[in-house]
């Protein structure tokens, strides 16, 4: 599933990512910068229990639009070449890419803040879902919510502007457990930092 | 996730994430027209405490894009879902 024009391309897979082909989508002889964020799986656990495996969702037709709209929103505003966002679908194994974001410009700077802005909108906006399965008997998945979406927390979407919550957030909380409140809200982010690569320049 | 075409005087609600576990379902079919701000009430009646566990964190999108459940300044909401539209609960996002 992917939408691709306007050297935008964005893309939902149950296969694994592939960093050369979409590198390759990004290249331009007109860019001397290429920058890359890769978001890969991560052994968590969760008191004490390791997570088993984890398994994205989407709602594929929203996601793509979503995805679309904010590539070709941060392609304009630091004026890039090319841009590509591909996130992985279904079960992701440990140590795998779930999500690819490569910014191409004429230089680094606008490549490096084109990147890191789309992936910040990538993920408070897209349509996307990760549920964290355990390696103990009788456990629940876990939804997990990149945002403050501690259950019983309204959040106003409307017309692509921002979700706000309307209550308290307990403050930055990225990867806020989306469940039980005994829920390590302090956890660092399950999803791990890939690795930041930069070519060219 | 069924994208197919509900039966005539329905339509489509798709469920994802913890609104998906919640109902044990990943999509249902409901008599419309519904108007869209008795979606919730319809659903916490068929699903007891899905309201307090799910749905008040939720933002709802009828044909992919997002509306507004919430009353307007004169305590009306005219938006009705209609025969035929694909309607989903969006619980919050964790992409990445």
């Amino acid at each position: 599933m992917f939408r691709e024009e306007d050297s935008i391309r964005v893309e939902l897979t149950y296969s694994p990512l592939s960093i050369t082909a979409n590198t390759n989508f990004v290249k331009s002889p007109k860019a001397g910068a290429v920058v890359m964020f890769a978001g890969c799986t991560t052994r968590d656990s969760f008191n004490d229990l390791p997570v088993k495996s984890l398994t994205y969702q989407s709602y594929p037709p929203l996601a793509l639009r979503t995805l679309f709209s904010i590539a070709s929103e941060v392609k304009a505003k630091h004026d890039l070449t090319a841009i590509s966002i591909i996130h992985r679908l279904g079960t992701v194994p440990i140590g795998e890419e779930s999500i690819l974001i490569l910014a191409s410009s004429s230089h680094r700077h606008p490549a490096f803040a084109g990147a890191s802005e789309a992936l910040e909108l990538t993920k408070e906006k897209a349509e996307v879902w990760k549920l964290e399965e355990f390696a103990g008997e009788g456990m629940e998945g876990v939804w997990r919510a990149n945002r403050d979406g501690v259950m019983g927390v309204k959040m106003e979407k409307g017309d692509g502007e921002e979700a706000v919550s309307q209550a308290n957030t307990g403050g930055g909380g990225e990867d806020v457990r989306g469940r039980a409140e005994g829920a390590k809200a302090a956890e660092k982010a399950a999803d791990g930092e890939g690795a930041d690569v930069s070519v060219g320049d | 996730m069924a994208s197919s075409k509900p039966p005539q005087g329905h339509f489509t609600l798709l469920y994802f994430a913890a609104a998906s576990s919640f109902t044990k379902k990943s999509s249902e079919i409901f008599r419309a027209p519904l108007p869209a701000r008795d979606l919730f009430q319809v659903l916490e009646k068929r699903y007891p405490g899905f309201t307090e566990k799910v749905l008040s964190s939720c933002a709802v999108t009828v044909n992919l894009e997002y509306i507004d459940l919430d009353e307007d300044q004169d305590g009306e909401n005219s938006l009705v879902i209609k025969e035929g539209d694909e309607v989903a609960v969006i619980p919050p996002v964790s992409s990445g």
